[in-house]
């Protein structure tokens, strides 16, 4: 049986467009749903849109990039929100991968359990954002929630995410971390599964022990895995904004730029009072997020690739 | 060739498919004119002749005159959350339908935060006819610059919302309603339902008496009620804090009584008359400070605005700083309630003000597809009864001339409605490239434990210097 017949990109008449055909729809889809928003958004970023139909859009250049870099002291809250997106993404990141890794190492072994943790953990993942936010809003009330209760058996006591900034900030890295180690483990698993168990019985055979079979086998096998781990929980970490919306809202010292393009885009409510759209300039603020973004993924891709290089030639 | 055929089979009868739905009766796609719609009581839709030959009528006396063909219509209403309010468009919808057999009400309900984001897609896509539209404020003053408009004038230059000049429902609301809260160059685009206080407490008149404390009327004495009421183990105030803005409508009353004429400030602090620096704004935030972090009772940062008044429902709780709205929720307290403006003045005579806003009102998408239905819901919804009813409902102070707060609120309110103000949130247009401390009105907000600040006369500091980042950033 012939499965691919190798004159059919050289075959003459309809035969010889047909890949070429096949490929138009996914090409055209991906330019509608994927290049052509990206493409606008940068355009937008030199107009003073504001999303309204009927308004007139009008070109102005780098106006929106100099006030949200330069101008007055918003460009300083700007920056600062700049500077919190990275922490949260470098501890995001760095924690979500050691705990997703740790808990794929435990939950590999053929114990009693395994398959009801594995399913625990990776629940999370399939709620939705409000959901998740709603879960840990009750279990952080400041007054007679679980979670202050368990503080007060130290004597302690905490506003949690209704408090200071800096506190707020930290729970919603946790709950960002509890909502997407699931999916961090279950990559982990996969890849896991991938390497032969012979390898494992060989290296036991030449007396190697746990630690040495994770460094020495698992860890350099598990390459693909480490890589796509690591490039997804930097880019999800940078983007992240939505958990900030339902937890502590618009807040003075909690922004993230992903939640500023949001609030200026689509205005921020106080009260009664909702600020104007501003469209044009949510849209400068999103290409400076997705500089950031880009920057620091093609720095974590250099380093993957030169991982990949050393362990899988 | 089997598949040949059967494709070609396929293809004529879908040709022919496509050619009788072409030809086929559409009764469903032009919406344009919902004829007979009328409002509740007024519903005599037989004599209405749109859509029939209304010349011939009494012709044929013989025979039975065919009923004109009325149109069925879906109203889409878009409000936001507050229960009482939307209890009540309920019930109102109900009404409306029975009247109006042909219209069916499908109405939207979105949180107040969302409202704006609803308002514009849903009107940019037209998808809605009827919308709740907060009363016209913020509107850029001829000594501002290089302001953005507030998003109801935007709306109206993109020609999105009705022009509603003209209505006979209109003439129902009281005129400077309909000139303040929903008129722009000189048209009228909504009709403003209520206003509504927010710089003042409900008071557990009941907890003052068994404490012997009388009703404070200064601040000095609200600090010294507190003192007492936490010392013998009551709480003296609760909030919504988990939601932000609780806090420092809460603390408006501190606001107004530092400065009464809040147009001023805004104009005061863009001319640089008035600073935060000041001792007036030192002094308000120091007030704010000893009101956020003293008077509020612990785990506020996690109670919810619609959650604060079962918390004060307890019984233990003395005072509720909030707006009248949330009068609705106290009907089954089990003590009795007075509301009072917020002492935030050492003086008397600086108290006696009521600070609020325009709150809900009512416009009509520009493009709606409906538009006799429509109007027809805002009149039947301005039916003099009708609104009394609603007033009664969700404790606005009433925008129609002829309508009263026929309430314990109303009764408790009325006497400070002769000093009732518009507050500094509906003037509020700060520079372009302000930070984020610019507003040092919500500092109540920014004290612990909602925020880091400790320091009033650093953070009075800080919101000048805000400010006055954006007046030099031109």
């Amino acid at each position: 049986m012939r499965i691919v017949d190798r004159n059919y990109l050289f075959a003459r008449g309809w035969k010889s467009a047909a890949p070429i055909l096949f490929f138009v729809p996914g090409f055209f889809l991906y330019l509608f749903i994927a290049v052509g928003p990206s493409l606008a958004t940068a355009v937008y970023s030199f107009t003073d849109a504001t999303g309204i139909r009927g308004i007139a859009i009008n070109w102005i250049g780098f106006e929106n990039y100099d006030e949200f870099l330069f101008r007055g002291a918003a460009s300083r809250d700007n920056i600062a929100a700049l500077t919190r997106t990275l922490y949260f993404s470098f501890f995001v990141t760095t924690i979500q991968f050691g705990l997703g890794l740790l808990l794929a190492v435990l939950l590999k072994r053929r114990l009693r359990g395994t398959a009801i943790f594995r399913t625990i953990f990776f629940m999370p993942v399939i709620l939705g954002v409000a959901i998740q936010g709603l879960i840990w809003k009750l279990f952080l009330l400041p007054s007679r929630g679980p979670a202050a209760q368990v503080f007060e058996w130290f004597g302690s006591s905490s506003e949690f995410l209704g408090g200071q900034p800096r506190q707020a900030f930290i729970w919603v890295i946790v709950v960002q971390i509890w909502a997407n180690v699931g999916i961090t483990m279950v990559i982990f698993l996969a890849g896991m599964q991938t390497i032969p168990e012979e390898l494992y019985e060989a290296a036991r055979i030449d007396g190697a022990n746990g630690w040495q079979l994770f460094t020495q086998v698992t860890w350099p096998l598990l390459t693909p895995a480490v890589n796509t781990n690591f490039l997804l929980n930097i880019i999800g970490s940078l983007q992240a904004w939505q958990l900030f919306l339902v937890l502590i809202g618009y807040r003075p010292g909690t922004q993230v730029l992903g939640y500023l393009v949001f609030a200026e885009g689509f205005g921020q409510t106080s009260g009664s009072v909702t600020s104007a759209f501003r469209q044009g300039y949510a849209a400068a603020a999103s290409i400076a997020l997705f500089m950031l973004v880009l920057i620091i993924a093609l720095s974590a891709n250099f380093i993957v690739t030169q991982r990949e290089k050393k362990y899988m030639p | 060739m089997k598949f040949r055929i059967l494709g070609r089979l396929l293809a004529v009868l879908l040709a022919f498919g496509l050619i009788a739905a072409a030809c086929g009766d559409d009764d469903s796609s032009d919406g344009g004119d919902d004829t007979g719609a009328e409002a509740p009581g007024a519903a005599d839709a037989g004599d209405d002749d749109a859509g029939g030959d209304g010349g011939d009528d009494g012709d044929d006396a013989g025979e039975p005159e065919p009923e004109p063909e009325v149109e069925d219509v879906t109203l889409r209403v878009l409000v936001h959350q507050n229960p009482p309010m939307v209890e009540f468009m309920e019930s109102f919808n109900d009404e409306f339908e029975a009247a109006n057999p042909h219209i069916s009400v499908d109405m939207s309900v979105v949180s107040p935060g969302d409202l704006s984001i609803a308002t514009q897609t849903r009107l940019s896509a037209d998808d809605i006819d009827v919308i709740d539209i907060f009363g016209f404020s913020n509107a850029a003053q001829p000594y501002m610059t290089a302001v953005t408009p507030p998003n109801w004038q935007t709306l109206i230059e993109a020609g999105l919302l009705m022009d509603l000049t003209g209505q006979p429902f209109v003439d129902l609301y009281d005129e400077p309603t309909i000139q303040d809260a929903g008129s722009f160059n000189g048209k009228v685009y909504a009709i403003n339902l209520g206003r509504v206080s927010y710089s003042g407490m409900f008071l557990n008149l009941d907890l003052f008496d068994a404490e012997g404390v009388d009703v404070p009327t200064t601040w000095s004495e609200l600090v010294t009620a507190c003192e007492v009421f936490t010392s013998s183990g009551n709480e003296c105030m609760t909030a919504g804090g988990a939601d932000g803005w609780p806090i420092f409508v809460g603390a408006y009353g501190l606001l107004g009584a530092m400065y009464p004429d809040q147009a001023g400030l805004m104009e005061g602090l863009w001319t640089g008359d008035v600073r935060w620096t000041d001792d007036q704004g030192v002094e308000m935030l120091r007030r704010m400070q000893i009101f956020a972090s003293e008077m509020l009772e612990d785990g506020v940062t996690g109670l919810g605005h619609d959650a604060a008044p079962e918390r004060f429902k307890a019984g233990d709780v003395a005072m509720m700083p909030t707006g009248v709205w949330q009068a609705p929720a106290l009907d089954d307290a089990d003590f009795d309630w007075t509301y009072i403006p917020f002492p935030g003045s050492d003086n008397p005579e600086d108290n006696k003000y009521l600070f609020g806003k325009y709150d809900q009102g009512w416009a009509i998408a520009a493009n709606t597809p409906h538009p006799e239905a429509s109007l027809a819901y805002l009149e039947a919804f301005s039916e003099p009864d009708n609104y009394q009813a609603f007033a009664n409902a969700v404790g606005f102070i009433p925008t129609q001339p002829t309508a009263e707060l026929n309430t314990k609120l109303g009764a408790e309110v009325a006497p400070y409605l002769a000093n009732y103000r518009v507050g500094l949130e509906q003037y509020w247009v700060p520079p372009t490239g302000v930070g984020q401390w610019a507003g040092a009105w919500q500092g109540a907000a920014w004290f612990q434990p909602f925020n880091e600040w400790t320091d009033p006369a650093a953070l009075a500091e800080q919101a000048q210097m805000d400010f006055d980042a954006g007046l030099n950033a031109g």
